[in-house]
């Protein structure tokens, strides 16, 4: 089509047009009346089923019956139409089907050449457009969102709580009175440290506060805050922002135990209150600012604590999209965590809530390009210079021996050789479909078939010298057959026979997998999976007279092109014996044509092998020996699963709707466009460094004037205090999060936060000395009716414990929680096995290795374990910002009958030791003392069943469990 | 008396209710579950699930999706594919099904000779030949057919559904999961997650070989003890609520107490298969002498029994993940097909028709119901150097039976080979968004918040796929 639009009404140039229609009411009722006459028919004829009030179902959010609805536009968030630029306008763009994805109207033909005409004609005379009406509320967020909008920098209100009784204000709403100090004391404590305070701390606590409550209190928050306990309980909180889990998900789901120094460093940052900005960039770019500084390289960490899918795909479409989808993981994490922006959502068009353009998506993909899963050495440059000063001489000497060993052995070979030529087998190769091994008839109650090669990987240490024959075998058999010489296999399952022989493999989950006993069920389709010593061992139901045995390792009999069933035995004997003691060979492989010619070359390397040369390779290999054991006490460089870093080779590109195999615009590393105009951008080359990439990214995110990031964390510390964020949706600052219920005062934290130099500490103490934090829990009827969620804080949100807490205040409580080592490898409350695919096992008696705080534990993804998953320790496929608190009959199955609770009713039994057992009980675990008819119910429950039930009790109260 | 007697007294007088009604636990629920608090969207046609999930990739041209012309150009290449590349690298030329398939029902729709049992219920299942997944990797497959996701962390469909419809039973979990005896589909416990949805949702494990997790009385402890210690604890937390007046959860927690109790009671009671007559074990073949064959028919006749029950939706297993050795534990016969299903078809076949007919035979059908379901299909081709099949995401097959679905029926179909699907092509949203349908649910509106958008168990997509309604 020619571009200047073939049917244009009047060849006027076009400036004198839009002239005309700004200015002339003559030529603006023309352009009127060439909308009536050629465009809203063809609207209404062709476009409002679908994007008009009227359709069933707008379809991409798009109105066309009203002015206002193009100039909005549809969910791309771009106005349908640019008036006096028909090629920059999508709608036109649409009619003339430039992208068959995305073609009006839909599965159709396009509309005559005439009316698109028309329609560019109209648009280069600036649309026209009589029609009124709003296009309705707004389904998304524009540029002027407020969570977009620069920091406010002048506040009403000096404190916290001026901003929340203004809003309390407002509803007529007082604040409670101040909380008791024993509520005060166990929440604070909870928030702060995770744990519960111990008797004597509340009782100090009281009496301090009786005195003087402000500087009790302050007293109190400043012990906690400088408690390494605190680093505990908010470090657990970031490694859920983080996704930190320690297994890769998907289908294998590996465990990976190498990826705790991230989870170390996150609490050890937090307790030294290290400034949040630095944090931040260490997280996307440790390894660029601090080569050889592990305390900073290992933040970088967090790129690979994700999920990722390691499973070796040939496809090639197939692996992009994984590749994609890991990408994604680190993408999406970053700008939910770091800016409370789903970008994921603009990953296949541009975002239908938030004004953010999909390149935005590509841009920060572009940054983390060249990442990969996978560990690597982070270690000081001291450490890597006294690691290659320990193992460079032993590894050139380890090299030395190598080769002498190698040199003698191609000697022996030779020899090996010429002797294989000349030498004639009288029989053929074994066949892995069916072997036959016929021997004199003979009386036997076992059979023992001992494996010394097999097919795939013959051994070359197997028969080096004629003193050391050892086993080595291995392979896989589907099927062992014994025959007596009245025609029965007597080895068979079915007829008494029985089968011993280590296997290769194990399935914990399915034990019969694998094993020896599928040798003798009579069928050819599952094997047995050979191990070490490499023996078969067959007992009849009674001494039977055999002549022949035969082995296969075929699955299926001769199915087309090749049988695929790996390694076989080839190299054997086929032993006898009447008593299972005395045994002799009847069988061998021995007069066979060897299977190959390396198998040949071992069966005759004893006949020769020189004495000398015996014990020269003798000891050589001692030599070998000593060295590769000096070697092995070196300490290893230490390795975090940390990932690796390449330079991507290509630039990356717009995947179109999302799909790799569509590439479209390259993309270059840049700022975010939804945050232009608010602080200074950046963009690096399409080809730039791939570590600068991540640093410019992080150093955007942390700069001075991004309000999302300030905003964001200083919501996340609010939230764990009062158990919900001023927004609600702590990593979604977009359309679809939540308002914020103190705007100005989710401002004013953040600027807190900033003048504190990044560092939480500070902000902590405010909040916690807050009037709005210290008040009761105490519920008030009217109160309720106006604010059920208690987001205007009349009241301190009373909560249940989190996972970890619950479980730590059940081994503080008993008295066995050990706090060290504090950090290091994680505890397991799962069995680990590996067949593949890993399979997480819960444990059904954790001891007292468990006993710790539950933030060391090591969480795999897709794993289910006692108590803390259900108390809704988040699986964490993805980030987990906010947990749920759920409460189910499944949580009091295993409160009471976990054996878990049980050990430690036991224990917290055992500590009650004084002459007032059921108040001592109160103390521990409650840090208060019994009612008189608690008392009397407790001891009545004492006296007949003992302390342990008691305890059991307790260490299941809601009381214990919740906090006002 | 002391309140403390009272309350214990109160208690044990509950729990024997709870025992007691047990049995007319189902019929009473029904009534009160007729206007749920998760009112449906329109009238519903089912009101359960059985979801029976083949792990591994069945293979649809083996057992449903009947292909003659493999026979016919048998070692032939795959016109206009030759030696194409999926999961496991190279494919060789077109290989023959190593079964006949034989007409079967008055429909007459040939099956497998594999499935000479569930041949015999084809009058009553819709076929579905046309499903296409988006991934070709059994992990992401499995939870993408569970979850609509190929990446975890998203609520599998009995979560969903436990989410928008509740609980028939509260004795019993809403949502419940029976792995097969040879361990967990691939990917696992993600594919009866309740992901982001609140964990009363989540499946609980739960089968023959399986039993519900802390649910015994711990031993060493008397039951004289376990109730005084449950009502010492009653009474603290009543009384811990009454001084909190408005905090719904703690209520709530007392109430769970009370439930646990009658699960703990209920679930020995529903799993306990020796209630069931001689006549019942011999028609499922629990006492097979196939080991793995009788431990799935256990938990087929379990499954009746938790369908019988109220459990809302049972998600059924019929072999397990990927092992050592491709084929060994699941349908994933990459190199041996023959061998392979020669295991697994018999130990599938008779337990399932058993539970078919079982289901059809006391009506249960007229609320229940069935999913069959398998995560991709296989190649028409034959693995290049083997004699067995790699993954296929471009068709398979999938059938639904019971509550609301029209029976002897096909949907879509594949190519002339089987390799795509080529007519009314349907997706894992489609056969979602119709499982939603027979519940009463338009899946577009049945959404969850999370993360940054309102979520679905069809994301953006899907479409009811009405030929098979009844």
């Amino acid at each position: 089509m020619n571009p200047a639009g073939p049917a244009s009404p009047r060849r006027l140039p076009r400036a004198a047009l839009l002239l005309l229609a700004a200015a002339a009411p003559a030529a603006a009722d023309e352009g009127i009346a060439f909308f009536e006459q050629k465009i809203r028919p063809v609207l209404v004829a062709h476009c409002h089923e679908c994007h008009s009030a009227e359709s069933a179902k707008l379809k991409g959010g798009l109105r066309l019956d009203v002015k206002a609805g193009w100039q909005r536009g549809g969910d791309s968030g771009l106005p349908a139409i640019v008036p006096g630029r028909p090629d920059e306008s999508p709608l036109l763009q649409a009619m003339r089907h430039a992208d068959p994805d995305f073609a009006m109207p839909p599965r159709q033909p396009r509309l005559p050449d005439a009316v698109i005409a028309d329609f560019a004609s109209w648009i280069r005379l600036g649309a026209p457009d009589p029609r009124t009406g709003d296009a309705g509320p707004a389904r998304r967020a524009d540029r002027n969102w407020w969570s977009l909008q620069p920091l406010a920098r002048a506040f009403a209100h000096d404190s916290i709580d001026g901003f929340i009784a203004a809003r309390l204000a407002e509803r007529n709403l007082p604040l409670n009175p101040p909380a008791d100090p024993r509520s005060l004391v166990r929440r604070m404590s909870y928030d702060v440290t995770g744990l519960p305070p111990t008797a004597e701390e509340v009782a100090a606590f009281t009496a301090a506060f009786a005195r003087d409550a402000d500087a009790a209190t302050a007293a109190l928050a400043d012990r906690l805050l400088a408690s390494p306990r605190y680093g505990e309980r908010w470090g657990r909180h970031w490694l859920d922002v983080v996704r930190f889990g320690e297994s890769n998900g998907f289908e294998r789901n590996f465990i990976i135990d190498d990826l705790w120094p991230f989870r170390d460093w996150v609490i050890r940052s937090l307790n030294a209150d290290r400034p949040f900005d630095r944090f931040i960039v260490e997280h996307l770019a440790g390894d660029v600012l601090g080569r050889d500084q592990p305390d900073v390289e290992v933040g970088s960490a967090f790129l690979v604590a994700g999920p990722y899918d390691d499973v070796g795909n040939q496809d090639p479409a197939a692996k992009a999209a994984i590749r994609a989808a890991t990408l994604d993981d680190v993408v999406s994490t970053t700008a939910g965590a770091f800016l409370g922006l789903t970008l994921g959502c603009a990953r296949c068009h541009h975002h239908k809530f938030d004004p953010i353009p999909t390149e935005d998506y590509y841009r920060v993909r572009a940054a983390f390009e060249g990442v990969e899963h996978g560990r690597r050495v982070i270690a000081t440059a001291e450490e890597r210079a006294a690691f290659t000063a320990a193992t460079g001489e032993l590894n050139a000497e380890l090299a030395r021996l190598n080769r002498e060993i190698d040199a003698l052995d191609r000697t022996i070979d030779l020899r090996a050789k010429a002797l294989l030529a000349e030498r004639r087998f009288p029989r053929p190769k074994m066949d892995p479909v069916r072997t036959e091994e016929p021997f004199p008839e003979v009386e036997a109650r076992h059979v023992r078939f001992v494996i010394r090669q097999n097919t795939e990987q013959p051994g070359r240490a197997v028969a080096r010298s004629r003193s050391r024959l050892t086993t080595r075998g291995g392979g896989r058999l589907t099927e062992f057959e014994v025959w007596s010489v009245d025609g029965r296999n007597v080895a068979l399952a079915a007829h008494g026979g029985r089968a011993a022989g280590a296997r290769g493999a194990v399935a914990e989950d399915f034990p019969e997998a694998y094993g020896p006993q599928l040798c003798i069920d009579g069928t050819h389709g599952e094997q047995w999976f050979i191990g070490q010593p490499a023996e078969l061992t067959l007992t009849f139901a009674r001494p039977e007279r055999i002549d022949r045995i035969v082995f296969s390792n075929s699955k299926d009999g001769g199915q087309p092109e090749g049988q695929a069933q790996g390694a076989t035995p080839c190299e054997y004997e086929v032993q006898v014996s009447a008593d299972g003691q005395d045994w002799r060979t009847v069988a061998s492989s021995a007069d066979r044509e060897p299977w190959s010619e390396r198998v040949g070359l071992e069966r005759l390397r004893p006949e020769v092998i020189t004495p000398e040369e015996e014990a020269s390779l003798a000891k050589l290999e001692r030599e070998r020996g000593r060295v590769q054991a000096r070697l092995n006490q070196v300490p290893k460089l230490p390795q975090v699963w940390a990932g690796k870093f390449s330079q991507p080779a290509e630039a990356t590109r717009v995947h179109v709707g999302g799909d790799p195999g569509k590439p479209g615009a390259p993309v270059a590393p840049a700022s975010l466009d939804v945050l232009a105009g608010v602080l200074p951008g950046y963009a690096l080359p399409v080809d730039a460094p791939e570590g600068e990439r991540r640093l410019a990214l992080a150093r955007w995110i942390t700069a001075e004037g991004n309000p999302l990031t300030p905003r964001v964390l200083a919501n996340r510390v609010w939230q764990h205090h009062f158990g919900t964020g001023l927004v609600d949706t702590p990593s979604d600052f977009g359309f679809l999060g939540g308002a914020p219920s103190h705007p100005e005062l989710l401002d004013f934290l953040a600027r807190r936060l900033l003048h504190h130099g990044w560092r939480l500490k500070p902000l902590h103490r405010e909040i916690l000395l807050s009037r709005a934090y210290r008040q009761s829990a105490a519920h008030r009827p009217e109160a309720a009716a106006l604010d059920r969620d208690t987001r205007l804080l009349w009241r301190f949100p009373p909560r249940r414990l989190g996972a970890e807490e619950l479980r730590d205040t059940l081994l503080a409580v008993s008295g066995q929680l050990r706090l060290e080592p504090m950090g290091g490898p994680g505890f397991r409350l799962f069995r680990y096995t590996q067949n593949n695919v890993s399979t997480y096992f819960p444990l059904d008696a954790p001891g007292p290795e468990t006993y710790r705080r539950a933030v060391y534990h090591q969480n795999a993804r897709a794993s289910v374990v006692d108590v803390l998953s259900d108390f809704d320790l988040p699986d964490i496929a993805f980030a987990a910002p906010r947990r749920a608190s759920t409460t189910t009959p499944l949580q009091a199955l295993t409160l009471l009958n976990h054996r878990f609770t049980l050990d430690l009713a036991a224990a917290f039994a055992a500590r009650l030791t004084g002459p007032d057992p059921v108040g001592e009980a109160y103390a521990l675990a409650l840090q208060r003392p019994p009612s008189a008819a608690e008392r009397a119910g407790a001891q009545r429950l004492v006296a007949e069943h003992g302390l342990a039930a008691f305890g059991r009790a307790l260490l299941n109260a809601s009381e214990l469990l919740y906090l006002d | 008396m002391t309140p403390l007697e009272l309350t214990r007294r109160h208690f044990l007088g509950r729990m024997n209710t709870g025992l007691a009604g047990l049995a007319l636990s189902r019929l009473l629920t029904r009534d009160a579950a007729a206007a749920p608090a998760g009112a449906t969207h329109f009238a519903p046609r089912a009101r359960q699930v059985l979801q029976i999930f083949c792990p591994g990739a069945a293979s649809h041209v083996d057992l449903w999706d009947h292909k003659p012309l493999l026979a016919r150009h048998a070692g032939q290449p795959l016109p206009g594919a030759e030696a194409e590349v999926t999961f496991q690298g190279r494919n060789g030329n077109l290989m023959p099904s190593p079964w006949a398939f034989r007409p079967a029902g008055r429909s007459g729709k040939p099956i497998s000779t594999l499935l000479p049992a569930l041949a015999r219920h084809v009058d009553d299942i819709a076929f579905i030949h046309s499903m296409t997944a988006r991934t070709n990797t059994h992990g992401p497959g499995c939870i993408a057919m569970n979850t609509g996701f190929t990446r975890e962390g998203f609520p599998s469909a009995g979560a969903w559904v436990s989410h928008a419809l509740g609980s028939l039973n509260d004795n019993l979990p809403t949502f419940v999961a029976m792995p097969d005896i040879r361990g967990e589909p691939p990917n696992g416990k993600a594919n009866w997650g309740p992901g982001f949805l609140p964990a009363r949702h989540q499946g609980v494990p739960l089968a023959a070989q399986l039993p519900l997790r802390n649910a015994g009385r711990p031993a060493g402890i008397s039951a004289a003890a376990d109730a005084a210690t449950r009502a010492f604890l009653d009474t603290m937390n009543r009384e811990h609520a009454q001084a909190r007046p408005g905090h719904d959860e703690l209520g709530a927690r007392i109430s769970a107490y009370e439930l646990a109790a009658r699960m703990q009671l209920a679930a020995p009671e529903i799993t306990d298969l020796a209630r069931e007559p001689a006549h019942v074990h011999a028609l499922y073949g629990t006492g097979d002498a196939n080991p793995l064959k009788a431990a799935y028919a256990r938990n087929c006749l379990l499954a009746r029994r938790f369908l019988e029950q109220g459990v809302r939706f049972v998600s059924l297993y019929c072999a397990s993940r990927a092992s050592a050795v491709d084929g060994l534990l699941n349908w994933d016969a990459h190199k041996t097909l023959k061998a392979d299903y020669e295991r697994h078809a018999p130990i599938f076949d008779g337990p399932t028709a058993a539970l078919l007919t079982d289901l059809k035979q006391r009506g249960l059908l007229r609320d229940v119901l069935v999913v069959w379901c398998t995560e991709f299909g296989r190649m028409p081709t034959h693995q290049e150097g083997t004699s067995g099949r790699d993954h296929n995401p471009d068709a398979f097959t999938t059938w639904l039976m019971g509550a609301g679905v029209k029976g002897g029926v096909s949907h879509g179909a594949t190519d002339d080979f089987g390799r795509r699907a080529a007519v009314d092509v349907a997706t894992v949203y489609d056969f979602h968004a119709t499982l939603l349908h027979l519940l009463g649910f338009d899946h577009e509106r049945l959404t969850f918040y999370h993360n940054g958008a309102n979520r679905r168990l069809t994301d953006v997509h899907g479409h009811v796929i009405r030929p098979v309604l009844a």
